[in-house]
């Protein structure tokens, strides 16, 4: 710690501190508009000068340049410091346009507080106006020239943050502006980060522009609706609408940024598309009715449908968009009310197993993040069939941190050469053959094991079955796993170095592996990783500690998971089998069980549905005709059924099938938790009051649960969350108002029990992909960053951005048949076709096509078979 | 490089990548080599062509924003193609009191040509530069390496013709 004396006030801050963080921090004002925290130092906007005495010598210094030493005396308030400050702000505001009342900065606005702080009114200078052109070349961002006083934060914000690098400063001299190479329109993410570190209204949101005054603009606190991350946002609110989302750099793991669906993607919450009263199928159409119909029309049918056939002919799919409280009455509202088991949620009808290998990895202690923010302290990053950039773009940005200030190590393996721009010096890409993600990572574990790279001893003590695991990979030489995998011996080599190389490792498994028919032998492989990392890792040496981290697709899919809406689960993964669990419910229920709420059958709700098993289907939230592999099995089952009731905010593709639609609210209208992927439970808030008629999803389950005869009563969020921390053990100790301030993770707080950790023993084998003759390509699906789910469909923002889906295809694909970017492709695989326009990639493996899965309305699930999907392409 | 093969590649659209391909073997993984890089690419390409910018932020693992900040900084990188012959009209003190102006005008006119650009036959570049050390000679211009002292608005013809 470092000892200094600003303006007369005894300071101590860490050594390395600059003088204006320093200051800041205690209080005492630097004007400055260059600096930012999250940005790298530059010293261009000379504003934040101090008078710095040291060693008996005073001079004058920029004091965000300028790093403490002990004994430094600053003053930062001389008359002399304050003439030059005003000199520096009379340069920059002569050629300012000053149109502070039509620019939507006004109030916010660094360069109007400092001019305000200096009193500055009339400047020496004849100002000049610049009248440069405005660049207004996409739907989202503009950009004003004259307002621009080059401080650089933009530029260093896309280059360092977001690793885009689409602007940067441009000719020079008098003629330096910001801009794009060859002044091409911006071809960039729109995170929308210039617009949030712009000290001036330079960069603007388009879609905001002219709605309001920054003073009369309500900021709430709340959660973005997502991705699985769970970046905090603020929502600006006006009259009760939703104007725009801005981040709080101090609050969130996310600190201030986001991505292009968080920042711009809100529209949805005011579109005309909203389903504004309940809907009832009367002769094949859907028409309104009141509340009060539907809900009694629904609790009749559930009665009569729950007296002939029994309740577990009612299936449930919760949702992974809605909040924990809503999942928790769903499944509440099934079991108790529906008297049924037969729920689940979309994320785990894809991937069944990967809640009980969460669990498993938990315990040994192989998921301990406390939070996603902990990432930015990696020394390697290894993401594993994640396509970071495209589905969770905050972990990117985070990961960037990590690279770009902890020097971190960045290992990539995939099947696809995914995006992925950063400045690490060791960026390794694994790019594998399809079905050999196993075997890679058993490669990695065979090269630590034979290289000794880890202290074998120690793990043999800590752990059973490393024997049995050497001996497995005996014949497993890297020499053949680089045959298997097609990724060479040397980069095999290499990676496992990285992984177990001493300091903090965090590995990003994505749903390429989630939802990989081998995906559960890779996350067995992965553990195994973990456990021989972790357990040979001596506190005393090196904190080597490897971290597992699933990603989760949407915002509350793993609360969803948490809330028990799993046919295997209470809520908190209590086995459902269980008596003690199956008490505990009953009391706090107060209630007894139907004896049907046990584990049923290996089926998930769609097959049941298709063996005419189901005859009613709840849908809280989701849109499985479109979200659910084999689109055409899932409408088929959805034909079967006699009785169908969504909740939902659109009327998607799901809910024009159904007999009843409720009209529910977004999470603008919301209050509740969601959990992220890193287990973190976040609160919402209210911003508005519900649009258009909307209710919360667990009032309208609790109106229903009313006139079929049971109390299902509760007042607000905050006693939903209660009865979950009364009775669910891994979340006892979450409070509501405390969530207001620090997220809840359920990991973290309950030590789970560790056990001594047993090896998996997999066989090594690849999973071989049969070729089928007429149809040479395989289909892969993946995420956009433009995209997720019915709200994305819905904000006119994203869709004039990201308006037409595409196919990728490989480069010598495309030249072999002609393909070039932009054509017509014909897309056929044995279940449908479709055509798309062909995006011609570098990034792909030949005999390879990728469809972004999340432009809603187009349905490529239709395509898709349960598992790898062959097709074939011609020009259209 | 010789007249014939620039006039061939303007004509050709397709831009041979090997030399630059060749300039960046020589500085893989070298850090911090963007300028000497730009350099060697202008002296084998005439200028920076947009493709070639494309190309080096690939290999070199930059943005192309970046490169093309770098190279529109420095007055020694050209985004634009150049003439066969550069003339540079010194507008230095001595030269502009001797009447520098006029002769960069008539330059101009004569050559149909605004000062920075250069001719539709790619045969000239017109710039204007601070000084070029001949005050004794002013008003001045160097066509490539050739220095023309004492000029006059009347014998610009000449000197461009001799050029030719």
């Amino acid at each position: 710690m470092i000892n200094l004396i600003i303006d007369n006030k005894n300071i101590t801050v860490p050594r390395g501190t600059d003088i204006f963080l320093a200051a800041k921090n205690n209080g005492i004002y630097i004007p400055g508009l260059c600096y930012h925290p999250k940005l790298s130092q530059y010293g261009g906007c000379r504003l934040c000068m101090v008078e710095v005495t040291e060693r008996g010598r005073t001079r004058h210094k920029f004091s965000c340049a300028q790093p403490v030493s002990e004994g430094m005396q600053v003053k930062t308030k001389t008359p002399e410091i304050i003439k030059y400050t005003k000199s520096v702000m009379e340069y920059l505001l002569a050629h300012h346009p000053l149109d502070c009342p039509t620019c939507d900065k006004s109030g916010e606005c660094g360069l109007q507080d400092i001019t305000h702080d200096l009193k500055l009114s009339k400047g020496r200078f004849k100002t000049v106006r610049m009248n440069k052109p405005m660049r207004r070349d996409n739907p989202l961002l503009e950009f004003n020239a004259n307002r621009c006083i080059l401080c650089g934060r933009c530029v260093k914000l896309c280059k360092d943050v977001e690793g885009v690098g689409a602007i940067d400063f441009q000719n020079r001299g008098i003629n330096t502006i910001i801009g794009t190479a060859f002044d091409k329109p911006l071809d960039c993410s729109f995170c929308g980060g210039c617009l949030s570190v712009c000290p001036t209204g330079s960069w603007q949101d388009r879609t905001f522009k002219f709605r309001a005054r920054h003073w009369e603009l309500k900021k709430t606190t709340s959660i973005c609706p997502y991705c699985a991350v769970g970046c905090t946002i603020e929502t600006n609110t006006k009259d009760n609408t939703v104007l725009k989302i801005t981040s709080n750099d101090a609050r969130g793991m996310n600190e201030g940024n986001l991505c292009i669906k968080g920042r711009f993607g809100h529209d949805f919450v005011h579109s005309d598309k909203r389903i504004k009263t309940p809907l009832i199928k009367k002769n094949g159409v859907l028409s309104p009715v009141s509340w009060d119909d539907a809900i009694g029309y629904v609790a009749k049918r559930f009665r009569e449908i729950k007296n002939v056939y029994g309740g577990k002919a009612i299936g449930g799919i919760g949702s992974e968009k809605c909040t924990n409280e809503d999942n928790y009455v769903f499944q509440k509202f099934c079991r108790m009310v529906l008297e049924t088991n037969n729920i689940d949620n979309l994320s785990n009808m894809k991937s069944p197993l990967l809640n009980t290998l969460i669990h498993k990895s938990i315990v040994h202690g192989f998921t301990s993040t406390t939070s996603l923010k902990k990432i930015e302290k990696a020394d390697t990053l290894f993401f594993v069939g994640a396509d970071v950039t495209e589905a969770h773009p905050v972990i990117g940005t985070l990961a960037r941190k990590a690279i770009r200030l902890n020097k971190a190590d960045l290992i990539i393996a995939n099947l696809r050469n995914v995006r992925f721009d950063s400045i690490a010096k060791n960026d390794i890409r694994l790019i594998h053959k399809l079905g050999t993600q196993a075997p890679l990572i058993n490669a990695l574990i065979k090269t630590i094991i034979d290289e000794k790279l880890v202290d074998l001893k120690r793990v043999e003590k800590a752990t059973d079955g490393l024997r049995e695991l050497k001996s497995l990979l005996k014949t497993f030489t890297i020499k053949k796993a680089s045959q298997i995998t097609g990724v060479s011996e040397e980069t095999i080599r290499k990676a496992s170095a990285l992984v177990a190389k001493p300091g903090n490792c965090y590995i990003v498994c994505g749903k390429d592996i989630e939802e990989d028919p081998s995906g559960p032998d890779t996350i067995k492989a992965l553990m195994n990783l973990c456990a021989l990392i972790n357990t040979a890792s001596s506190l005393k040496t090196d904190a080597g500690k490897i971290s597992l981290v699933f990603s989760r697709l949407n915002n509350n899919s793993q609360g969803a998971n948490d809330m028990g809406v799993v046919p295997d689960f209470f809520p908190g993964y209590l086995d459902i089998d269980d008596q003690s669990n199956r008490k505990r419910f009953e009391k706090s229920w107060d209630t007894k069980l139907s004896d049907t709420i046990r584990k049923g059958t290996a089926f998930n709700l769609i097959d049941l549905a298709l063996k005419k098993k189901l005859k009613a289907m709840f849908v809280m939230g989701e849109n499985p005709i479109v979200n659910f592999p084999n689109g055409k099995t899932v409408k088929e089952a959805f034909r079967q059924l006699e009785f169908i009731v969504v909740q939902d905010t659109f009327l998607t593709e799901t809910a024009q099938l159904a007999d009843v639609v409720f009209p529910t609210a977004t999470f603008a209208e919301k209050e509740g938790t969601y959990t992220n992927m890193a287990m973190e439970v976040q609160r919402l808030n209210i911003a508005i009051p519900p649009v258009c008629n909307a209710r919360q999803d667990w009032q309208i389950l609790c109106d229903i649960a009313k006139k079929m005869g049971v109390t299902l009563f509760y007042e607000s969020s905050k006693e939903i969350l209660d009865e979950i921390e009364n009775t669910v053990p891994i979340f006892s100790g979450i409070y509501y108002e405390r969530l207001i301030r620090q997220s809840f993770n359920w990991v973290t707080a309950h030590k789970l029990k560790s056990r001594k950790y047993k090896f998996e023993i997999l066989n090594p084998k690849s999973v071989t992909v049969k070729k089928k003759r007429d149809y040479p390509f395989l289909l892969l699906t993946g995420p956009s960053l433009h995209h997720l789910g019915s709200f994305s469909r819905n904000s006119n923002s994203l869709v004039s951005v990201a308006s037409e889906c595409f196919v990728e295809v490989n480069r010598k694909d495309a030249q072999q048949m002609n393909i070039h970017d932009g054509d017509e492709v014909l897309i056929e695989s044995i279940q449908d076709s479709m055509k798309l326009k062909a995006k011609v990639t570098k990034k792909l493996p030949e005999n390879m096509i990728f469809i972004p899965e999340d432009y809603e309305w187009v349905h490529v699930n239709v395509l898709r078979d349960n598992v790898y999907t062959k097709v074939k392409l011609s020009k259209a | 490089m010789n007249t014939l093969n620039r006039q061939k590649r303007d004509q050709n659209e397709e831009i041979d990548f090997s030399k630059a391909e060749e300039i960046l073997d020589a500085y893989e993984g070298v850090h911090g080599a963007l300028i000497p890089v730009l350099q060697k690419i202008q002296a084998a390409y005439g200028y920076l062509q947009e493709p070639v910018i494309n190309l080096v932020a690939e290999r070199m693992n930059m943005n192309a924003s970046e490169i093309v900040g770098v190279a529109t900084f420095y007055a020694q990188f050209h985004l634009q193609p150049r003439g066969v012959h550069i003339i540079k009209v010194c507008c230095g003190t001595a030269c502009h009191v001797k009447g520098a102006p006029k002769i960069v005008e008539k330059f101009s006119a004569e050559l149909d040509v605004p000062v920075g650009s250069t001719t539709k036959d790619k045969l000239f570049t017109l710039e204007e530069v601070a000084c070029l050390g001949a005050c004794s000679l002013a008003p001045v211009a160097m066509i490539d390496e050739d220095v023309h002292g004492k000029l006059a608005p009347d014998n610009v013809t000449q000197v461009i013709q001799k050029t030719k």
